[in-house]
């Protein structure tokens, strides 16, 4: 009865964690990184529960109930509110006493009401699995880090598909991937449009803000990364709503279901704690899609090229100081909190005349490219004046109507 | 040289024991009459002998024993825990003392503490039977808590019940079921004689009908075949039936119990009150109960009346269809069960 049990489980759902064997476990799920001095050592608690839910999984999967009820004995000890955990536990137990054929075999009775809370743990399951199955390719990054500045120390990508947000570290020689985390999305899913439609927004944004927990109530766990959405894109787009964080869970749930959030990103509070330890508040980008795509960074050179050479040109009709020569860079929706580009040519102007034939260069430039509908390029610089020891940092939104880059967004940050 | 004389000490409780084995008189006399006391639910008295006992053999193993024994029973579960505590402490080769170490946990709701007594019981014997169908019970109840757990529902509901039940069964095979197993017959031996009876007693297994069905409690006597004589009576016994299953579905312990007649001959020779109370403790401790009845065909002769059906009994995480029959009686103008039993 009890191999039948074992069986059954495993073809259902452990057959892939099982052969996820060596790779999991060689996952860098979470390791500090030496650049962050804040990081301390993990500790021994600190191992991802995720982790340890799939080394059960593992165990079930081989026909080691014993050491897997041990394991799932502590893992639940260390995280009692991890939902996950405790079904997979309670089959554990429960196969002592008799055969249980499916995952999360709870008994009708105890069960009745609660049959839809049973699926969202089950699909949490599943996509936990699916996000430690199907792994970035080594060395490939998501297509919207076109280039970062060095001086961006960390970036966050966020994969709807897979509820998984995955952390960069980044300097001179690349981004690369520190850790991933499991994540719940929208009630609605993604791509948000307004205010209330619990759905999570979709595009290219920066962490704008910390949040003390203190400050916060309860629900939102060890505390809470606004990100800026809606961004200048999304405000053209006409899109509402406000306050998306990443935040973490309340004190009763270690993790919440796929779909469970107004809009927010949610973490499990130690992955948002190391989050919050790492990344630097105002400079690191959050991207979120519905299924990143992974690519290796030469691939990106051609567009990076191309975009550069745009930049390039635009660095020097600035230069060159004719306002009608750099106005055909900006692009006739031009937008700058209510400023049309009408009313916005007398700033570019301004700037001109300070730089009175001095040229002006560029450093520091980090390209984030967003494609839906549009093609769309964030851009974040410094820009100086020749000769002068400091600048302005500045992002730009350009689009790419009819083959050519356009700047329809350009502001101070 | 602390090693050694643990050692020796050892050797000599275990040659005490042996002792008794071989019907050593005046312990086990000791026993025996303790065990009278305890048959008769009378705790003061017996706890007075064992004291009395273990004023000169301090270390007895059995005198602890029943001293935990009779302790559980006055309700002094924490003076019991500690007795057994220190019984698995200094005769850890002994499942029993654990056994019960569980059902006092267990008692208490710490399914944890209960586990883990009982995985050292079996450790140490792993033909243990009791142990086994205690674990069994453990299992199933932190299976449920982990599943309230993973479900975010409220734990304490379900949480209180079945305890007791537990509790008791344990008392009974860790006296009554001698282990197989050589090591340590001794203790298991006069234990088993003077201490059995009175655990049982109160706690008869009438749960076997109920929840088991499977072991059918006694095959339905051949019953007087009944003629069509009163089909307004079979409404009548149709009704009575249907009730005492909704008295217990509701646990309305008044109404299911009254639906039993005065004459009703409780399983397992218990009185009708230890009856009653074993029942008041295994349906109030449920935190839901759904008996539904099917296929009831009832047969009526004269006062007397036979009525069979399927019952499928849902309570908390057990789920068991069953045939039942039940003896009826009629008492004035009322249909009384005389008999329950299961199996076609």
């Amino acid at each position: 009865m009890r191999l039948k049990f074992i069986l059954t489980y495993v073809v259902v759902f452990f057959s892939a964690a099982v052969g996820l064997g060596e790779a999991v476990a060689k996952t860098p799920v979470r390791k500090s990184t030496p650049t962050t001095r804040s990081t301390p050592p993990p500790k021994a608690q600190d191992v991802l529960a995720e982790v340890r839910l799939i080394d059960i999984y593992r165990l079930i999967g081989k026909g080691n109930t014993s050491a897997a009820l041990a394991a799932a004995d502590a893992l639940v000890n260390d995280h009692p509110t991890f939902a996950l955990a405790q079904l997979v536990r309670g089959d554990l137990l429960l196969a002592r006493t008799r055969g249980v054929a499916k995952f999360g075999d709870i008994p009708a009775a105890q069960l009745a009401g609660s049959e839809a809370t049973l699926d969202e743990l089950r699909t949490e399951s599943l996509v936990r699995l699916k996000a430690l199955r199907e792994r970035p390719p080594a060395g490939a990054i998501p297509s919207e880090f076109l280039q970062l500045s060095p001086r961006v120390k960390h970036a966050i990508a966020v994969d709807a598909s897979h509820s998984r947000l995955y952390l960069f570290s980044n300097s001179a020689a690349g981004l690369t991937l520190v850790g991933d985390y499991y994540i719940s999305v929208g009630k609605l899913g993604v791509n948000k449009v307004r205010e209330g439609d619990l759905r999570t927004p979709l595009g290219v944004y920066f962490i704008t803000s910390q949040l003390d927990p203190k400050s916060l109530k309860d629900f939102y766990g060890a505390g809470a990364l606004p990100i800026n959405y809606p961004n200048v894109l999304d405000l053209q787009r006409g899109k509402t709503g406000s306050g998306i964080w990443l935040h973490g869970t309340p004190p009763g749930q270690f993790s919440r279901p796929p779909k469970a959030s107004d809009g927010c990103v949610v973490l499990a509070n130690p992955d948002l704690q190391h989050i919050i330890r790492t990344v630097a508040i105002r400079t690191t980008p959050v991207v979120i899609s519905k299924q990143l795509k992974w690519v290796a960074p030469a691939l990106t050179q051609a567009l990076r090229d191309q975009f550069q050479a745009r930049l390039s040109a635009w660095v020097q009709t600035k230069s060159g100081g004719s306002l009608t020569s750099l106005t055909t860079f900006y692009a006739p929706n031009f937008s700058n909190n209510g400023k049309t580009l009408t009313d916005w040519l007398p700033t570019l102007q301004r700037e001109l005349k300070q730089a009175s034939g001095r040229s002006i260069e560029v450093k520091d430039v980090s390209l984030l490219h967003w494609l839906d509908a549009e093609e769309t390029m964030v851009v974040t610089l410094a820009e100086l004046i020749q000769g002068q020891r400091t600048g302005l940092t500045k992002r730009q939104y350009w689009s790419r109507r009819s083959g050519q880059w356009t700047i329809f967004y350009e502001g101070v940050i | 040289m602390k090693s050694t004389r643990i050692a020796v000490f050892k050797i000599l409780r275990f040659l005490t024991l042996a002792s008794f084995c071989l019907g050593a008189t005046a312990f086990a006399d000791e026993y025996g009459e303790v065990s009278q006391l305890l048959k008769a639910n009378k705790f003061p008295e017996a706890m007075a002998r064992v004291e009395g006992a273990l004023k000169s053999k301090p270390a007895d193993p059995q005198l602890r024993f029943l001293k935990g024994v009779i302790l559980r029973n006055q309700g002094r579960q924490t003076e019991a825990i500690t007795i057994f505590t220190r019984l698995t402490e200094d005769y850890p080769e002994l499942p029993e003392p654990y056994n019960n170490l569980a059902v006092l946990y267990a008692g208490q709701g710490q399914y944890d503490k209960a586990r883990a007594a009982l995985e050292m019981a079996i450790r140490t014997n792993p033909s243990y039977a009791t142990a086994h169908e205690n674990i069994g019970d453990v299992y199933a109840r932190l299976a449920s808590q982990a599943y309230n757990k993973a479900l975010q529902l409220d734990n304490n509901n379900a949480a209180v019940p079945p305890k007791l039940a537990l509790i008791k069964e344990v008392f009974k095979p860790n006296l009554n079921n001698p282990k197989p197993g050589t090591s340590t017959p001794a203790a298991t031996t006069p234990v088993a004689t003077p201490a059995p009876e009175p655990v049982v007693k109160p706690v008869p297994s009438v749960t076997v009908p109920v929840t088991k069905p499977a072991t059918p409690v006694a095959p339905p006597a051949t019953k007087p075949v009944p003629v069509p004589a009163a089909t307004h009576h079979a409404k009548d016994v149709e009704d009575a039936v249907m009730n005492w299953a909704k008295a217990w579905s509701t646990k309305n312990m008044p109404g299911y119990l009254k639906a039993y007649s005065a004459k009703f001959d409780p399983p397992n020779n218990q009185s009708r009150k230890a009856w009653e109370k074993d029942r008041r403790e295994r349906i109030i401790g449920k935190s839901r109960i759904s008996v539904t009845i099917t296929d009831l065909t009832v047969s009526v002769n004269g006062d007397n009346a036979v009525a069979k059906f399927r019952q499928a009994y849902k309570a908390d995480t057990l789920s068991v269809s069953s045939r039942k029959t039940l003896n009826l009686v009629k008492v004035g103008n009322q249909w009384q069960i005389t008999r329950e039993s299961t199996g076609s």
